[in-house]
């Protein structure tokens, strides 16, 4: 199955000479690039990865064309990082770059974690599995906590089964879809011990770090800003004081801890100027306030 | 003779390439696509053994591909369909099926006539194949290889 | 829409207003229908309307007004002169109600047609019997359109509230079931009208069947004046087209049929008739629109109990349908057919060699294949009408068309539509079987291409001629008839738009 190649570019078929900057231009990679350098706060090693990946596989194309030795390049990939560092964004976003790159025809992403792909009873697995991977066929197959397949205090675990039948499509069917395994760094490192042929399948291991606390003040201040809300410079004070208390408990999951305080402290604005009983204006009802933030439970203590 | 059941059988049968064109036009359409095969083709055999499920939710050919190719090598000497099905409200039915396998040699079928009242006949019609046992009814493509390779 | 000259003719519409005092209103004598209460500008249309549009040319010196409630009240309650005996009845009620009369574009002083106007009329749902279509149209057009203030009238369009559709069968099997019995799906199906027309044995007629089946068509077709005459009896034909499908079916392995037409003298011969081409195993028969509103609706009621798709052929419409200012138009016929119960009509081609503005056909074919069809001057479409669940019907596009025309037929007339190739089928020259093939290659060969993505619009001509590389039946035809086109403009063209000429 041929894959609907970037067009201009790629002219010049055999040509000695490939304007890599048109080639670039042509597939559309910058604007994805642009949107994950401006969406996503910090994360600079993964994004180095990810222009590192992107420039590789746009070269691999440039040397298709002129004949140089290519054949579909594994693009399996590991994400590993604590929850909430960005994993499942990133994938999202990839799965949109490699469809611009013309590595996947059609840049969906298809997102399941075990119960998805494992069954309860003989003859269950198999069907599960293969679903799941034809449904994601054409695009990104994002298994979180990938780890949890292998069971193996089980010897009779059906997880093995949809192991088995991952890497032969991993394998056989690289064209078709690109899968990225997601977890914790030191279970994804044992997983891959016992399973060596996952870690043979998988080309790039990208590790995401956790965010330190003036990277987790912007990401609040961002997704505020992307649902039109702002802080107040008293709130942005107690975001602050929130993030280095929420830090220490052991709950703690980075964006998504932020996401979830973001969404209570919403809850705490409209209940806020709701009970104030007044016209509400433009002004306060893109407010949050340092009360909508300091009503947490974390600062209880 | 040559079966000319399904939608695309005065064509020269159609490569996988084009058939992945095809499942991909029924996907743009949101139609769900199902692979079924039999070796009993009368044109009022309705009910094709299904080859899995309809597949629902797909966004590429591929994973129907995959199943073709799976059904042709779980029987390569039938013949195989795919149909696609919509679920639109005024239609809720098939909308497209059409070959993607066809066995090497198609014997045809026998015409009985029974004379009734009058000039009237009865007709009845019944394919050549279907005296032999379900699984042996069509040579197989390695057998039929080899008596060509015979002088 | 706003037109502007439509201002100043609005202003030398008259200005009535229905009389109030009873005494005033029932006095003996002749007032003018717009103030006996044919004519109320501010009615408020009830969901159980049945409406009405028609194109009035009033005569000379007849306000467009009078002459719209003159409309609404001959085909309603009206007479000549005032009659007590109004007064026993709701008649406020049963009065038809003109509620709006616009100016048609391009029509009255400056242009070369007197001025003609668009008259709404609604009516309430208890002037009508159920179910019957005899009834509905002895009133929407009976008597009024011999009514001497109106010069010509044409029905338009209509618009049937779910409540009166569904005391309707409606097809009797219907776009979906006929595709499911015929196992086919996904492209155009195929015929053709046994040629010539008049003369076949029946032994020579069935041959032409079983040529054109087992090369690839999937119909054939009686044509609309083959019935009973001396040269072939029915019984001889019914006989040997049978044995010309069955025969086919054997060779292809799919199903075929032949349109039996059943049309007759008398119901009781139809049935008969019906009956036998059933005993014969036929998946369908066929009649024609001059057996007039009943005998198709009991016809169709046969159809449906007894597993059978009907054809219909609209023999003798066009001599009500075609002109543009007097009869009705043939999108209503479409609507009374659908209600009625056939599952075929012949509705245009818009290539071929009969009547058919591209605009108009596209509206005939929603009329019959939609769920629900919108509002769309441009198509004539004048009101919305939801089809409350009645079934499609397959609209068949028939005369002049050949292979060489399958990349515009499949983009005007989409993939429902039976394409009856008579002439370009029996006329090939490499024989019928060979005719058949050509235009089941270059069928298929286009809904294939169209659905890989391809402009069929702009590269069906190369497509065809790809699959004629290989095809010689399909050469062949292209070379015969390849350049061939009708170029005539329509008469029954769009009001909202410069006319298109046919392709
Ligand atoms: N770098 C970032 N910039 C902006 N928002 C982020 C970033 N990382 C995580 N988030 C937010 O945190 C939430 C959780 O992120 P997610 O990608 O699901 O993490 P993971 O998959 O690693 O558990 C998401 O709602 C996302 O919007
Ligand atoms: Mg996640």
């Amino acid at each position: 199955m041929s894959i609907p190649g970037p067009a201009a570019g790629f002219e010049a078929a055999s040509a000695e000479v490939i304007d890599l900057k048109a080639l670039q231009a042509d597939s559309d990679i910058a604007a994805p690039m642009a949107e994950l350098d401006r969406d996503l706060v910090g994360l600079a090693p993964v994004k180095q990865r990810i222009r590192e990946i992107a420039a590789f596989l746009l070269v691999a194309r440039a040397r298709e064309r002129v004949g140089l030795a290519a054949g579909p390049p594994t693009l399996h990939m590991a994400f590993t990082g604590n929850p909430g560092t960005g994993k499942t964004t990133v994938a999202l976003r990839m799965a949109g770059i490699l469809h611009r790159l013309g590595y996947v025809r059609k840049g969906h992403l298809v997102s399941v974690t075990r119960d998805d792909l494992v069954g309860q009873y003989i003859g269950h697995t198999a069907p599960k599995t293969k679903d799941v991977l034809k449904r994601a066929m054409g695009g990104v197959l994002f298994i979180d906590e990938a780890y949890y397949l292998h069971r193996p205090e089980n010897e009779k675990d059906y997880g093995q089964e949809a192991i088995e039948i991952l890497l032969q499509v991993m394998e056989n069917q690289r064209e078709d879809l690109v899968v990225i395994l997601a977890g914790y760094r030191d279970r994804m490192a044992s997983f891959f011990v016992s399973n060596p042929g996952f870690r043979s399948r998988i080309a790039h291991h990208i590790d995401f770090p956790d965010y330190d606390a003036s990277e987790l003040l912007a990401i609040a201040e961002l997704l505020a800003a992307q649902s039109d809300y702002r802080l107040s410079p008293a709130a942005r004070e107690a975001m602050i004081e929130y993030i280095t208390r929420r830090q220490q408990q052991p709950s703690f999951s980075n964006g998504r801890s932020i996401r979830n305080a973001l969404d209570r402290a919403r809850l705490r604005q409209a209940m806020r100027l709701y009970a104030g009983n007044a016209v509400a204006t433009r002004e306060a009802l893109q407010t949050i306030e340092a009360e909508d933030i300091r009503a947490s439970r974390v600062f209880a203590t | 003779m040559r079966v000319t059941q399904g939608t695309f059988s005065f064509l020269p049968d159609l490569t996988d390439r084009q058939i992945s064109d095809q499942i991909e036009y029924c996907l743009r359409q949101g139609w769900a696509v199902g692979v079924e095969f039999t070796d009993d083709i009368h044109p009022r055999n309705t009910y094709w053994e299904m080859w899995g499920l309809p597949m629902f939710d797909l966004r590429d050919a591929a994973g129907v591909m995959a199943e073709v190719r799976a059904c042709r090598e779980t029987h390569p000497d039938v013949y195989v369909r795919l149909t696609a099905f919509d679920s639109t409200r005024g239609w809720e039915t098939v909308r497209l099926s059409f070959l993607v396998q066809r066995p090497a040699e198609e014997p045809g079928f026998r015409l009985e006539r029974t004379e009734a009242e009058g000039r009237s006949i009865r007709y009845g019609l019944s394919a050549y194949a279907i005296d032999r046992p379900v699984g042996e009814r069509y040579k197989s493509k390695q057998a039929n290889a080899a008596q060509g390779d015979s002088p | 829409m706003v037109f502007p000259e439509m201002e100043d003719i609005m202003g030398q519409m008259g200005n009535f207003t229905k009389i109030q005092d009873a005494k005033q209103r029932y006095k003996s004598g002749v007032i003018p229908y717009a103030t006996m209460g044919y004519w109320e500008p501010d009615y408020q249309v009830k969901d159980t309307d049945i409406l009405a549009m028609f194109r009035v040319t009033p005569q000379p010196g007849v306000d467009p007004i009078e002459a719209a409630a003159a409309v609404a009240g001959e085909s309603s309650t009206a007479t000549w002169t005032v009659v007590w005996t109004d007064r026993l009845t709701a008649c406020e009620i049963y009065r038809a109600k003109a509620y709006r009369v616009d100016p048609v574009p391009n029509t009255g002083p400056g242009t070369a047609t007197e001025a003609q106007y668009f008259a709404y009329i609604a009516y309430d749902i208890d002037l009508f019997e159920p179910g019957s279509i005899a009834n509905l149209t002895a009133s929407i057009i009976g008597n009024v359109f011999g009514f001497k203030a109106v010069k010509a009238l044409r029905l338009e369009d209509m618009h049937i509230p779910i409540a009166y559709l569904k005391t309707f069968q409606g097809p009797a099997t219907g776009i979906v079931v006929e595709r499911e019995r015929l196992d086919k799906f996904g492209r155009p199906l195929l015929g053709a009208t046994t040629k010539p027309k008049l003369g076949l044995s029946g032994r020579n007629y069935g041959r032409v069947v079983y040529e054109a089946l087992k090369g690839g068509l999937d119909f054939v077709k009686d044509d609309e004046n083959i019935n009973s005459q001396p040269f072939m009896h029915w019984r001889d034909r019914y006989l040997y087209c049978m044995e010309a499908v069955n025969r086919a079916q054997a060779a292809t392995g799919e199903v075929k049929g032949h349109y039996l037409n059943v049309t007759a003298g008398t119901m009781e011969e139809m049935y008969e008739r019906a009956e036998f081409a059933k005993q014969l195993g036929s998946v369908i028969i066929m009649i024609d629109l001059v057996i007039g509103y009943t005998a198709i609706q009991s016809m169709a009621k046969w159809a449906r109990k007894n597993d059978m798709i009907l054809h219909l052929h609209r023999a003798g419409n066009s001599t009500y349908s075609r002109q543009k200012s007097h009869g009705m138009n043939f999108r209503v016929i479409c609507k009374w057919m659908r209600m009625a119960g056939v599952d075929h009509i012949h509705a245009g081609t818009v290539v071929g060699k009969l009547e058919g503005d591209p605009l108009m056909v596209k509206g005939f074919y929603d009329t019959l294949r939609s769920t629900d069809t919108k509002v769309n001057l441009q198509n004539g479409l004048f009101f919305p009408q939801e089809w409350a669940s009645l079934n499609k019907v397959m609209p068949v596009a028939s005369g002049g068309i050949h292979a060489g025309q399958m990349h515009q037929l499949l983009d005007y007339l989409g993939e429902d539509v039976v394409l009856q190739f008579g002439g370009g089928t029996i006329g090939h020259p490499m024989g019928i079987q060979a005719g058949a093939t050509a235009n089941r290659v270059a069928l298929e060969a286009m809904v294939l291409a169209r659905n890989e993505g391809r402009d069929i619009r702009n590269e069906g001509p190369e497509i065809l001629r790809d699959a004629a590389k290989w095809c010689q039946p399909l050469r062949a035809a292209l070379d015969t008839w390849g350049e061939i086109t009708f170029n005539y403009t329509s008469t029954d063209t769009s009001d909202f738009t410069p006319t298109a000429v046919a392709v």
